[in-house]
């Protein structure tokens, strides 16, 4: 009996208790939230883990819980804490830190998944977490072969970083065609991607600064003139500064070294349609579909070529082709919608100009991944 | 060679960390495991007695397995975390020993050796912006007195520094090292590229460019070794043996600067004739020019080197310094006070707008200069060592 009291008290007490104060979760979650503010990490850590613990469905735990560890670079950590998130409406920025996460842990298809997933929900986040999200976005993107998507990526955050050596070197791989992360490409190589990331960084400053990216392409190809991809650069900087001669002479010197190079052969076609030199620009289409035969471009132009010299049924196949390859070109379906006009297939014809104007729209603010940035080709390093 | 003596740099700092820092932290653990329960302290203090019996009988792969035992028990086990993490290091299981000092950092922040341990863990793995910024933070926390690891420490932040095209701040941590009155020749190509201002690792180096480095090396560390016949006669061959490449004109004027300014106008002038755009060319020209009186020609560099360079505290400065002198003294205490916005670590433009308040009558300001220029020179002996990059980083910088 004198037993049974003090245990009876004890159950009156808890009882009593339960009614007047928080639950241990809302005691929990208030300890988590002062220790995070006073900076107390590790305890902030314990608690967040344990709140989550005691009710999964703590959004805000988990994103705290998360966001602490990653601060603290602890990944794999942060990657489960993330997990958590991305039915809620902490999706987006989630789905960032996601690939962030996968990325330091070296699980990059999955980071680039997640990367492509934050894209499609609207590239959400901080300013700070959009710039880091986009550069390692950009550095998968280059390591998985999309070099133009990733430096389209680079330089839209270039001019605001401005000359970041961790940014021109990113560059300079995209810009080499070279399909290694920074962690990973060979040391050798590190003098002519520091050259040709600056040549592309001074490029996609606002306002551009030619001269510099001239002087750092001009180094880089005196280093390395018999280097593949290192004309085909140099011919890409001179048409951003419209110097289509010299450009056209770096594409063919690219191929003299590279015969088999499809971006130059692109590049030369569409020089050649600017001149209006029909032959050679299709000759170039061809052989360059030969080299790729998955290039859009390389079947697009061919497509163009075939349109002008009114060879409309075999422009109209490979413009289809170059459809079917990249979606998500305007430039591909407006020159179907004349396709389909010149050869009297109206509904067709409203149908691509109206796919067109989609298109168009759609590029107007940042294309969601899916539409903009395609699904990966095939293993890199 | 070069990966062999990163290599025996790496392995030299090993043996001398394991035993001895964790002295510094034992009394925080001691009390932890008070606080543990009864049952599992017993069977954590158990694997944890025998991890270390089997360490020091060197049975590292059984030690090892029995710290990750007691992690098991209890993830924040300071000991086991810092003990696992530096065998880890040292059995070259860089990934696993980075992780596991990561979680050992959370708990210890204040832990100098922890964060030198983690970043040659990134070091070796390539991860080198956070290499960098854990290394720095080894140096910030300190590592006692742990000679071996700190010079090794200080070697990576200097090569790093260079990768990241902080040539000035790398020259500053190897002039460090070489006043420490080694003529370490490990430091040779380091001191080059920081020379050079070539971004890459001795490890990077092409092998084209490896007797160049090593000239500019040789010859700047004859010159931090106050060797001067030497110095001259490394500088003479470099010249001579590559007159054409980027930066070797603009180092052997920097060189001459204070002894021949003449000659180093030439080398400034022949510098930029090859890199047109090199920005601290400029500056360093501008500034030979305002002590040649020549204030125009200086303005016009400083701003070109502006252009080229708007963060450059520096630029500023000698913009500042050529209008002051051409009479515009509310232009040059403008870009005096940009100079100071984008680094107030100068002391040569806390002077400059000193003088330039005084004269404007500005004596709140100028006491406000003084004062700082106090705090910038307290407790420090006056460094009159030679500025090999940008003028900012010579004896009134602190």
């Amino acid at each position: 009996m004198s037993s049974f009291v003090p245990g009876l008290l004890i159950a009156i007490s808890i009882a009593t208790s339960a009614v007047n104060v928080p639950s241990r979760f809302e005691t929990i979650a208030k300890q988590a939230e002062t220790a995070r503010t006073q900076d107390r990490v590790p305890e902030a850590i314990r608690l967040y883990r344990e709140g989550t613990h005691l009710r999964s469905s703590w959004i805000d735990g988990w994103w705290y819980l998360g966001s602490l560890l990653y601060d603290q670079d602890r990944f794999s950590e942060a990657s489960s804490a993330f997990q958590h998130l991305t039915n809620t409406s902490h999706r987006g920025p989630a789905y960032a830190f996601l690939g962030l996460c996968e990325y330091e842990n070296g699980h990059y298809e999955l980071a680039l998944q997640h990367f492509r997933a934050w894209a499609a929900a609207g590239w959400a986040g901080s300013p700070e977490l959009v710039d880091v999200a986009v550069f390692h976005f950009a550095l998968l993107l280059t390591r998985d072969g999309r070099f133009v998507e990733s430096l389209y990526l680079l330089a839209s955050v270039a001019p605001r970083l401005g000359d970041v050596p961790e940014l021109s070197e990113a560059m300079g791989l995209a810009s080499l065609r070279l399909r290694y992360l920074p962690e990973n490409f060979p040391p050798e190589f590190r003098e002519r991607i520091w050259l040709a990331g600056k040549a592309a960084l001074y490029a996609a400053q606002s306002p551009r600064d030619f001269a510099r990216a001239d002087e750092f392409a001009e180094r880089l190809e005196k280093r390395y003139p018999r280097h593949p991809d290192v004309h085909y650069f140099r011919g890409t900087i001179f048409t951003f500064e419209g110097k289509t001669a010299e450009a056209e002479r770096e594409y063919r010197e690219e191929l003299a070294i590279s015969p088999q190079h499809a971006p130059s052969m692109i590049a030369l076609a569409t020089i050649d349609l600017d001149k209006a030199d029909r032959v050679e620009a299709g000759e170039f289409a061809r052989t360059a579909i030969e080299a790729d035969p998955n290039n859009p471009e390389a079947h697009h132009l061919l497509g163009r070529v075939l349109l002008e010299d009114g060879n409309l049924r075999t422009s109209l196949t490979e413009l289809e082709t170059a459809k079917r390859l990249a979606p998500d070109s305007a430039s591909v379906r407006a020159h179907l919608a004349m396709v389909y006009t010149r050869l009297g297939r109206t509904r067709e014809a409203k149908a691509e100009s109206a796919a067109l104007l989609t298109l168009k729209n759609k590029e107007e603010v940042m294309a969601p991944a899916k539409v903009k940035l395609g699904a990966p080709k095939e293993r890199a390093h | 060679m070069i990966c062999r003596v990163l290599i025996c740099r790496v392995l030299l700092c090993r043996v001398l960390i394991i035993a001895s820092l964790f002295a510094d932290i034992a009394p925080r653990t001691a009390a932890a495991s008070q606080s543990s329960q009864t049952t599992t302290r017993q069977s954590f203090d158990q694997l944890l007695q025998s991890a270390q019996k089997a360490r020091e009988q060197n049975h590292d792969d059984e030690a090892m397995q029995l710290f990750r035992r007691a992690l098991q028990q209890k993830p924040d086990s300071e000991e086991a975390l810092w003990y696992l993490g530096s065998m880890l290091y040292e059995k070259e299981q860089f990934a696993e020993a980075r992780d596991v000092l990561r979680s050992f950092l959370t708990l210890r922040s204040d832990a100098g050796p922890g964060w030198a341990l983690l970043g040659m863990s990134e070091f070796q793995l390539r991860e080198y912006p956070r290499a960098l910024q854990h290394l720095q933070h080894a140096m910030t926390q300190g590592m006692g007195d742990r000679k071996e690891l700190m010079q090794s420490v200080f070697y990576h932040v200097a090569i790093l520094l260079t990768r990241f095209e902080r040539y000035d701040d790398s020259m500053d941590m190897l002039q460090k090292m070489l006043a420490s009155g080694s003529s370490d020749p490990t430091l040779v190509e380091p001191a080059g590229l920081a020379g050079l201002r070539l971004p890459y690792l001795p490890a990077e180096i092409p092998p084209d460019q490896r007797e160049l480095i090593s000239l500019a090396g040789k010859a700047v560390m004859a010159l931090q070794m106050q060797s001067q016949e030497e110095a001259d006669a490394e500088f003479k061959r470099l010249v001579a043996a590559y007159p054409n490449e980027p930066g070797v004109h603009f180092l052997r004027g920097a060189y001459l600067a204070e002894l021949h300014p003449e000659v180093a106008m030439g080398e400034f002038e022949r510098e930029l004739a090859i890199s047109p755009s090199n920005a601290i060319a400029r500056i360093r020209l501008a500034q030979q020019l305002i002590t040649a009186g020549e204030f125009d020609r200086a303005l016009s560099l400083a701003q070109q080197a502006i252009q080229l360079d708007p963060k450059r505290a520096s630029a500023h400065m000698m913009a500042g310094e050529a209008l002051i002198a051409k009479g515009d003294a509310a232009e040059g205490i403008k870009e005096l006070e940009t100079a100071r916005a984008e680094d107030p670590s100068i002391g040569r433009v806390h002077w400059d707008l000193l003088r330039a308040y005084a004269a404007s009558g500005r004596k709140d300001d100028a006491g406000k200069e003084k004062a700082e220029i106090e705090k910038i020179y307290h407790g420090t002996s006056p460094n009159h060592s030679q500025s090999l990059g940008d003028s900012s980083h010579d004896s009134v910088r602190q």
